[in-house]
């Protein structure tokens, strides 16, 4: 396995020339649907009179447009697509890839490289654009695209009807009882023996340094007043500079870096 | 393959497409070869191949462009090796500051406060994304260069690229494009910060010897770092050596060249390196304190050019706590000779009232400064100041106007340095617009007016922008008295120099004494009845003779609505 960031530089040293071809959004959606081996056309070089004449024919059972709504059948994407041939110009433009495995399964990825390699696949040499054959068809294809692009996100729907069932009257909701029911099962909290709750508090203490009064009570589960006494034992209320007003053990009971000292 | 032969005859006549064909078909083939095989064209030979296009489904590998500009001279064939990684220094920026987790100085809950907090606001926090982050490319090792490489956003927006290679079996594969990445080198060489550029920037036009401007900002920086060494070496033979290479080719001022020139002699010839560094360094400093207050003398000089720097210093009772940021040197020891004038007034009344003007007018000169950088016109500044003085209460009106002349006054005197540059065509054309000002309402003026008008001439032959304030306070001056309104051109003198003839009000002990004896009156109603166009003087001398009277005279005070007043009894 290559070390990690190391570009693989086998494909600029052999000057592999490659093409970088513009093609047209729908022409990528029919491509993303060829099956097999993933045959999706024939390219066409021609030479005419000292012009290279380049043309994209497309598959026949790729023409079938998805459409949403009814008119999916009617329309079909043009099959010629001439390449407008265009010089690299200034730019120096190489291809890189990278193959990134997935995170998970880094040693054992699919391609047997690890995540992330780099290697150079070659330069551009040449620039197209490829461009459908004017035609009724793609006029037509067209004219469906722009309908679908041009309905607004939102739009307003007249109702029959008012819409009523939105909220009833309830005697008491259903949340409200839940919660009642709850706290009664609860019951008031008891206060438990002290040394208990000095347990429970030094081992919250030791997680973080800072507490809200009320996290402590969920925490401990004990009386305000009652906690707060033993609060004032062993800890300081400071304000913090903070909207919430914390607690956290006194200096002399605190000692974050190994174990807790007590009392 | 037959049509393939006959393609590569007929690709070298057609050199743009030719090199791009053969390449794609074989890797090895290359315009020379081509060019090599080439036998007789076949015109009009219209030979087509196909070729299956395949789009392969599966890969795991993402095909992304990196671009270089044509500028930087790329050649990725001269690579030996490269490394390539993200960029990741931005990380911290997304990733907020982490409180401790757990243990100290955390607290419990924090991150989901933190968060609740944020959904409150509508803080939107942008993720960091490692696939948008730029790449680091290094090619050839330690020594070679750097790129960074910048995502190009909007490619996959509308149209995709593919890239389209050539297999084995003469089929092409098509590879989406997943991203574009803008590769611009890094400069490894040393560069200037801001701040440096920007001296260097105002130094343009001395500096001959661009070279050096990097070399002395290394030199500065050693010596930053060594300075216990340099001090303990200032020997003699150091000293000599400040003709070092350095900045030898700047122009200095002449005195700068004599002093150097003759320690130059001796050592210049035949000295190691390190030694010569170290004079530098010695030479380094000095040279740039000397430009440097070089530098700020020929400020000083510019701002000093003309007479207005007499008149600087008087506004300082007002306006004393502000100073502008350009000309904190010139103004710093004004304000304290300036300060003698006021005063006189002010250790005589310590009325509050002073001060209700003072902070009158500081307030007028804060909008004064404000303004001021948009080349207000006199005009304007003067209408400002009396859409102030229409605010205040009517018994106090008059005074407040003669107050806010004096400050116009003042104010005015200050304005023009502050130009600096732009002063000569401001002046040029302030004065170019009032070329008739003193001809009109020639009629409507008195004989002192005129004499003053004529006065004014001079003064405007002599240095343009004083007398081109002087006629715009004039204004202010006569809008008070009836006189009519446009074009005006007041009489008063410029530097108090002009005779009071015909002055129907003397300033004496004895009048100030009439007017103490019949009524309290506060130094403002003092001024008023003293007006300066009436007396002939100026409002600082009027101020100056007006202290010594009341020292004089020494009446008793009053405070009378909260304002102090004198008066007499006798």
């Amino acid at each position: 396995m290559s070390d990690k960031g190391e570009v693989d530089l086998t494909g600029a040293k052999q000057n592999t020339g490659v093409w970088l071809v513009k093609v047209p959004k729908y022409l990528s959606q029919q491509w993303t649907k060829a099956t097999g081996r993933g045959e999706v056309g024939k390219l066409r070089i021609c030479k005419n009179q000292g012009k290279a004449e380049v043309s994209f024919t497309l598959n026949e059972e790729l023409t079938t447009v998805d459409t949403i709504g009814e008119k999916s059948s009617m329309v079909r994407a043009p099959r010629e697509h001439p390449f407008t041939l265009q010089t690299v110009g200034g730019q120096t433009l190489a291809v890189f890839t990278e193959n990134s495995s997935g995170q998970s399964d880094a040693e054992a990825g699919g391609s047997g490289t690890g995540p992330d390699k780099i290697a150079l696949e070659g330069l551009v040499v040449q620039r197209a654009e490829c461009r459908p054959a004017v035609s009724e068809n793609y006029m037509k294809l067209k004219k469906l695209q722009i309908e679908e692009l041009s309905k607004p996100m939102r739009f307003s729907q007249q109702l029959d009807k008012a819409v009523t069932t939105n909220y009833k009257p309830v005697a008491n909701h259903a949340y409200n009882l839940d919660y009642e029911r709850k706290k009664k099962e609860e019951g008031k909290r008891a206060r438990a023996d002290k040394q208990q709750v000095l347990d429970m508090l030094f081992s919250a203490f030791e997680k973080h340094q800072y507490y809200n009064i009320k996290d402590l009570v969920d925490i401990t589960k004990q009386p305000v007043i009652y906690l707060k006494e033993i609060l004032r034992d062993i800890g300081i209320y400071n304000v913090k500079g903070t909207h919430k007003n914390t607690w956290e053990l006194k200096p002399e009971y605190r000692h974050y870096q190994n174990e807790e000292k007590s009392d | 393959m037959s049509a393939l032969q006959e393609q590569r005859k007929c690709s070298v006549v057609r050199m743009q497409c030719a090199c791009s064909y053969s390449c794609m078909f074989s890797q090895v083939i290359n315009g020379t070869s081509c060019s090599a095989v080439m036998t007789s064209l076949g015109s009009s030979s219209s030979s087509a191949t196909e070729y299956v296009v395949r789009v392969p489904k599966n890969t795991s590998k993402k095909y992304n462009i990196m671009a270089f500009n044509a500028g930087d001279k790329v050649s990725c064939s001269t690579w030996t090796q490269a490394r390539m990684e993200r960029d990741m220094s931005n990380r911290r920026i997304y990733g907020e500051e982490e409180t401790p987790d757990g243990a100290a100085g955390s607290e419990f809950g924090k991150k989901q406060r933190e968060e609740a907090r944020r959904k409150k606001y509508g803080i939107v926090t942008k993720e960091f994304k490692v696939e948008d982050q730029p790449w680091i490319l290094k090619v050839n090792g330690k020594a070679g260069r750097r790129f960074k490489g910048l995502k190009k956003g909007g490619v996959t927006e509308n149209a995709s690229y593919y890239i389209f290679t050539q297999c084995a079996d003469g089929a092409f594969e098509a590879f989406p494009v997943h991203s574009w990445y803008n590769f611009t080198p890094q400069a490894k060489h040393r560069t200037l910060t801001a701040e440096e550029a920007e001296e260097e920037w105002g130094r343009r036009n001395k500096v001959v010897n661009h070279f050096s401007i990097m070399l002395q900002r290394r030199l500065r920086q050693q010596e930053q770092g060594e300075e216990e060494e340099e001090e303990g070496e200032k020997g003699g033979k150091k000293k000599k050596k400040k003709g070092g290479r350095g900045g030898d080719l700047r122009i200095h001022d002449l005195e700068d060249d004599l002093e150097m020139s003759s320690d130059e002699s001796d050592g210049s010839n035949g000295d190691d390196d390190e030694a010569k560094s170290k004079a530098k360094q010695d030479k380094g400093p000095k040279g740039k304190g000397k430009k440097k207050k070089k530098k700020k003398g020929s400020d000083l000089e510019g701002f000093e050019d003309s007479d207005d720097g007499d008149f600087e210093g008087l506004e300082v009772d007002y306006m004393s706590d502000e100073s502008s940021s350009e000309e904190e040197e010139p103004e710093k020891p004004k304000p304290s000779k300036g300060e003698d004038v006021p005063k006189g007034i002010d250790e005589m009344s310590e009325s509050e009232e002073e001060s209700e003007e003072e902070n009158k007018n500081e307030e007028d000169g804060k909008e004064e400064e404000e303004e001021e950088d948009g080349k207000k016109t006199p005009v304007q500044v003067e209408k400002k100041k009396k859409k102030d003085s229409s605010g205040e209460s009517d018994s106090s009106e008059d005074s407040d106007i003669e107050g806010e002349a004096a400050s116009a006054l003042f104010m005015k005197k200050r304005t023009p340095p502050k130009r600096g540059g732009v002063r000569g065509s401001a002046g040029s054309s302030r004065t170019g617009s009032r070329p008739g000002t003193p001809s009109i309402d020639s009629a409507a003026t008195s004989n002192t007016l005129r004499a003053a008008a004529n006065k004014l001439e001079q003064g405007k032959r002599q240095t343009t922008v004083p007398s081109s304030e002087t006629p715009a306070t004039k204004r202010l001056k006569m809008e008070p008295s009836p006189q009519s309104s446009s074009g005006k051109s007041t009489p008063q003198p410029v530097s108090g120099k002009s005779t009071p003839s015909s002055s129907d009000v003397l300033l004496t002990e004895d009048a100030v004494r009439r007017y103490l004896i019949r009524k309290p009156m506060t130094t403002k109603d003092l001024l008023k009845k003293f007006q300066t166009k009436r007396t002939g003087l100026s409002s600082e001398q009027t101020v100056n003779v007006l202290a010594q009277i009341l020292k004089r005279l020494n009446p008793e005070r009053k405070n009378i609505n909260d304002k102090m007043h004198f008066y007499l009894t006798e």
